[in-house]
């Protein structure tokens, strides 16, 4: 394996890695704008140019391939020079549209000029300009072929990853665009990562647009809800100033890098699904038309819930979990309904009809937690069953978990169930159909607000954290169960999620050995 | 002097079979491949001291002893006539008039590089070349010249023409190639060489039209003969394109070493009108420009180069003292931006630049700071491109504010047209 | 290339239909036809006129009065550079070097090459359409 010394630090790379590759591994970061390490390499920006010891001219790191012995400098004052000079020639034409472009804060020119560039201008001349400046090119993304500094990532990317080829650049020379084909529009499920691989403000998202300036955004990183592939993302919220935005917290979701799982991509799905996190939320517990707290809340589902244990008639109760939940929800909802009360009828698979899927990232089952869910519960009993019960009269508590049972059993059925169940409780983050036929209605956090872990269809189990404190007077799912657990006399002990997920490793064959360190950012395969 | 490329110009229907054949034509490309070894041609090749005569004077021997024989691999020949230099114009008369010593030529080097299909890229404009040139290679095929088991040894050699479509950076080897792969003529980037990597991913040469038509008398006559006609490492004559302000503008074969003083005078007629030289480019507009004191110079690529300028495509374009030299900039600086690829940032970004920077000093809009901008511009343009385009635009532009600056500083201080 | 001369030839531009049967002939992304098409000089998606007028301006034909051939062409045909003629009769463009250095000033009429270029020369050529 060639040896080679980056900035005076040595390391071994495998034969074929880059020196842009090599320095990445060193934790030296040399520019780059067409480089992307899930692209195949262009190296037209030029600017990653260092110096190689013994070679008369300098070349790109993103093409050269390290040799044993080579010696590299990526910050020699020759280096530092051509940089400024790549940059005095991106910015010729360049419409330095900082003040309304929604880049600014995140543009690589930017980022570069303040590091590298700092020069005084001396252009003084009238700038080339192009066709297209605030022109949609499809339902997600907004094109300025003035920004573009033609780093090609977007034609690329169209090429090799979602092979749907819709980039192209036209024309040559400084009167070059970047475009898409005429008349046709950006419009694959992928096509909002355009936006994250351009390095500056040429290709933004019309989601976003002038939404919130990127440095009053926190970041937090959790895992897309969206399917069982449990994309790893970044929630970008915006506590500071929320009055201006219609009091919505979560501004957008990045894909956050994750190269066992999703790379560096996330479907538009997955990318555009956030709005739920502040919208449309159920935010008091309610029973039928009346506000009431937690405390009458919890108290009337304790009620009957002694009652019926007290009977022996626990088998009258039915919990529809939900494969939404993660998995201390999921170990918490056992512990109370499965072993507190030996005899609840619990599953979670409701017949939902498969979503679309494809052979990338989207997969049919649209819950993030399927497999964690089978592992936890080990279910003997069927939701459809369950439900059937309901609606018979056979079922005096019925728990749901999040549901649109609307959607999935009709109307006639939840009209009976309302009828026939004593106390029909829905615990939910937002409001769907369900709602109105439900007796109690309980505020749960979405996934946003929670600390815990999903499972994904590769078994990986993958950590989640929250990013802010549940809207209004809602509570974690567990949290809840963890109220109702103590004024039921079999009081749960636990305050934190990590302690549950230690009882899950000690509990669940499939998690032993597993921590929350160990399982980190990136996520922990099940055992077999 | 002995003609060598231009031996058949000017005789009425030299392009045809029949007439090549009657002066010893296909005679050499049957001695190579019935007497001789592929690594004998590449040998004799080397001696002759033959090198590219489409702008970079890289040995040409040399260039095919880089294709890696034991590359499993088809190799190719490409043959670039794309001929966009300005000032250039001899391939145009190889195709019209002598196209059957190319072909000669591509037989014997595709045996010699262990290739059995060439691809003759002609650029797009030269539609009278295209179809001269397409008439004798269906010559050729007819009699047994090309296709299969040619000169009943077995070889196999196939030609295909091959359009451009106006673009001067396809005369760029590696955009060439990308051409000829149907798609728009970027250069690719270096290393890997076309030697290696090359055509559709083959090992594959690529010579200029003058260079392969020089092969077949090499082989006739010998290496040492070639070598001794024209001077130290530059063998054999080439052909000078003379335009501008000449009396006789025109095609001349002439050794390689001959002065620029004896071309522009004793062959090209002098200056006209009484008018004395003011400036002159020696080898297409990629080159530095020379001035009157220069022109003892002897046009082979190395004394060139000692100079400071380059032989280039042979491509000489006089101006005489009517001529402004920041107009004359202005004119090469809107040649370079209007055909840049567009690939790379400091060459998109730049010619554009350093054209506009020069034509508002010619018209008269620019500030001092502009000059003594301008050559840092160009400068920074030059070594940090993907291909040689960004190296051209730097020398030429930049020679010709260095030789005549002044012209560029009255330009600014009188805000008028200097002539 | 050589199906984009043959469409250019036969039809005299190519239309984006043309591009996108071309893409599914060859098996390539239209969006890289439209590339290739754009990025050459000789493809065309406009018509141009039956007589097309390619005019070099570069060094050596600049040198020998290229400037004053195109302003006497715009003003005999009332055309600018990239304009035809209402009757689609004449059309112009002004291009780099043709490799044809030796006839300064030239210019490209449709596929003939026609050197030595002065006012009269051009009336001649302009008439005899």
């Amino acid at each position: 394996m060639p040896n080679l010394t980056i900035d005076g630090k040595q390391i071994e790379v495998p034969a074929g890695t880059t020196i842009i590759q090599a320095a990445d591994k060193l934790g030296i970061t040399i520019p780059r704008y067409c480089y992307h390490p899930a692209l195949p390499v262009s190296g037209n920006c030029r600017i990653c140019m260092v110096e190689v010891e013994k070679q008369p001219k300098m070349q790109i790191a993103c093409y050269t391939p390290v040799t044993d012995g080579m010696v590299v400098k990526t910050n020699s004052p020759k280096v530092l020079e051509v940089r400024k000079t790549v940059l005095e020639f991106l910015l010729v034409n360049h419409p330095v549209d900082c003040p309304v472009c929604d880049q600014a804060g995140e543009c690589k020119l930017q980022d570069y000029y303040m590091e590298h560039g700092q020069y005084d201008s001396r252009l003084g001349d009238v700038k080339v300009k192009k066709e297209k400046k605030a022109f949609s090119i499809g339902p997600t993304v907004m094109l300025d072929q003035e920004r573009c500094i033609l780093c090609t990532r977007c034609v690329r990317f169209a090429d090799n990853i979602t092979k749907t080829s819709e980039f192209g650049v036209f024309s040559r020379g400084d009167h070059s665009q970047l475009d898409v084909y005429p008349g046709k529009q950006l419009d694959n499920n992928y096509s909002g990562n355009v936006v994250d691989i351009c390095p500056v403000g040429a290709l933004t998202d019309k989601d976003f647009r002038f939404k919130c300036r990127v440095w009053y955004l926190s970041q937090t990183k959790s895992v897309c809800p969206g399917c069982s592939m449990g994309c790893n993302i970044t929630v970008e919220w915006d506590k500071m100033r929320p009055h201006q935005l219609k009091k919505a917290r979560v501004m957008r979701l990045k894909p956050r890098h994750n190269p066992e799982v999703n790379d560096y991509w996330i479907c538009d799905k997955g990318r555009y699904n956030y709005h739920f996190i502040d919208e449309n939320r159920i935010q008091h517990p309610q029973l039928n038309n009346d506000l009431i707290s937690w405390d009458q809340a919890a108290d009337t589902i304790v009620t009957v819930l002694k009652q019926l244990r007290n009977s022996n008639r626990t088998n009258r109760i039915g919990v529809l979990a939900s494969a939404q939940l993660t998995n201390e929800d999921l170990f918490v909802i056992r512990k109370f309904f499965k072993e507190d009360l030996k005899g609840a009828q619990v599953d979670f698979r409701t017949p939902e009809k498969p979503g679309d899927s494809d052979d990338f990232l989207m997969k049919a089952d649209k819950n993030p937690n399927t497999a964690g869910a089978l592992n936890i519960l080990q279910p003997d009993v069927d939701a459809a069953q369950i439900v059937q019960k309901a609606r018979n009269g056979e079922i005096d508590l019925l728990y749901v978990f999040g549901h649109d049972l609307v959607t999935l059993f009709g109307k006639e059925a939840l009209y009976q169930m309302s009828k026939n169940v004593k106390l029909f409780v829905f615990q939910g983050s937002n409001v769907n159909e369900t709602c109105r036929y439900a007796h109690l209605n309980l505020p749960s956090s979405v996934y946003a607000e929670k600390e815990g872990t999903f499972t994904n269809c590769q078994q990986k189990v993958q950590r989640i954290w929250p990013a802010f404190l549940p809207m209004a007077e809602a509570k974690g799912d567990w949290e809840i169960l963890s109220l109702l657990s103590e004024k039921l006399g079999t009081k749960l002990p636990y305050q934190h999620s990590n302690e549950i997920f230690k009882d899950i490793a000690a509990t669940i064959p499939a998690f032993s050995e597993m921590t929350y360190e160990k399982i980190s950012d990136k996520g922990m395969i099940l055992k077999a | 002097m002995e003609k060598i490329v231009t031996r058949h110009f000017g005789q009425e229907n030299s392009h045809h079979i029949i007439n090549y054949l009657k002066d010893d034509g296909y005679k050499a490309a049957r001695k190579a491949l019935t007497q001789m070894t592929p690594a004998g041609v590449i040998d004799e090749v080397k001696k002759s001291n033959l090198r590219g005569l489409g702008g970079a004077g890289f040995p040409t021997g040399t260039k095919w002893s880089f294709i890696p024989q034991a590359n499993p691999k088809p190799k190719y020949l490409v043959i670039n006539g794309d001929e966009g230099e300005p000032g250039t114009f001899k391939d145009k008369y190889i195709f019209e008039q002598d196209p059957h010593a190319l072909l000669e030529g591509i037989i014997i080097t595709c045996f010699a590089i262990g290739s059995h299909k060439a691809y003759i890229y002609i650029r797009g404009e030269y539609i009278k070349s295209m179809e001269t040139v397409q008439g004798a290679v269906d010559e050729a095929y007819r009699a047994g010249f090309l296709g299969k088991g040619i000169f009943g040894t077995g070889y196999d050699v196939d030609v295909v023409v091959h359009p451009g479509a106006g673009a001067y950076i396809c005369g760029e080897e590696t955009a060439l190639l990308e051409s000829l792969e149907g798609k728009k003529g970027f250069p690719r980037l270096k290393p890997p060489f076309p030697a290696v990597v090359g055509l559709f991913g083959c090992p594959t040469v690529i010579n200029n039209v003058e260079t392969i038509s020089c092969v077949p008398p090499i082989i006739s006559k010998g290496a040492e003969w070639y070598a001794k006609l024209g001077c130290e490492k530059n063998g054999g004559n080439r052909l000078f394109c003379v335009s501008g302000h000449v009396a006789k503008p025109g095609v001349y074969e002439l050794p390689n070493g001959t002065t620029l003083r004896e071309i522009i005078y004793d062959h090209a007629g002098g200056i006209p009108n009484g008018r004395k030289l003011k400036a002159v480019i020696p080898g297409g507009i990629s080159a530095p420009i020379l001035t009157p004191d220069q022109i003892d110079v002897k046009m082979d690529f190395d004394s060139l180069k000692s100079i400071g300028s380059m032989a280039g495509s042979g491509g000489i374009i006089v101006m005489d003292d009517t001529t402004d030299m920041v107009w004359a900039a202005m004119v090469a600086a809107r040649f370079f931006a209007h055909e840049s690829c567009g690939q790379c940032s400091p060459c998109r970004e730049g010619s554009g630049w350093v054209y506009r920077n020069v034509k508002r000093i010619y018209h008269g809009h620019a500030r001092p700071h502009d000059l003594n901008n301008l050559p840092g511009i160009v400068n920074n343009i030059g070594g940090n491109t993907i291909c040689a385009f960004g190296d051209a635009v730097s020398m030429s532009i930049g020679s010709y504010v260095s030789k005549f600056r002044n012209e560029f500083e009255a330009k600014i201080k009188d805000r008028v047209c200097q002539i | 290339m050589p199906v984009l001369h043959c469409v250019q030839e036969k039809e005299g531009l190519i239309t984006p239909e043309a591009e996108g049967n071309i893409a599914e002939y060859l098996g390539v992304p239209v969006v890289h036809i439209h590339e290739v098409v754009s990025f050459y000089h000789l493809f065309s998606q406009k018509k141009k006129g039956k007589c097309h007028f390619s005019v070099c301006q570069t060094t050596a034909c600049a040198l020998k009065g290229a400037e004053e051939v195109i302003e006497h062409i715009q003003e005999r045909l009332k055309l600018k550079p990239g304009e035809t003629t209402p009757d689609g009769k004449f059309s112009l463009s002004v291009v780099e070097c043709l490799g044809a250095c030796e006839l300064a000033p030239m210019m490209q009429c449709n596929k003939e090459y026609k050197g030595f270029l002065n006012k009269k020369k051009i009336d001649e050529i302009i008439d005899n359409i």
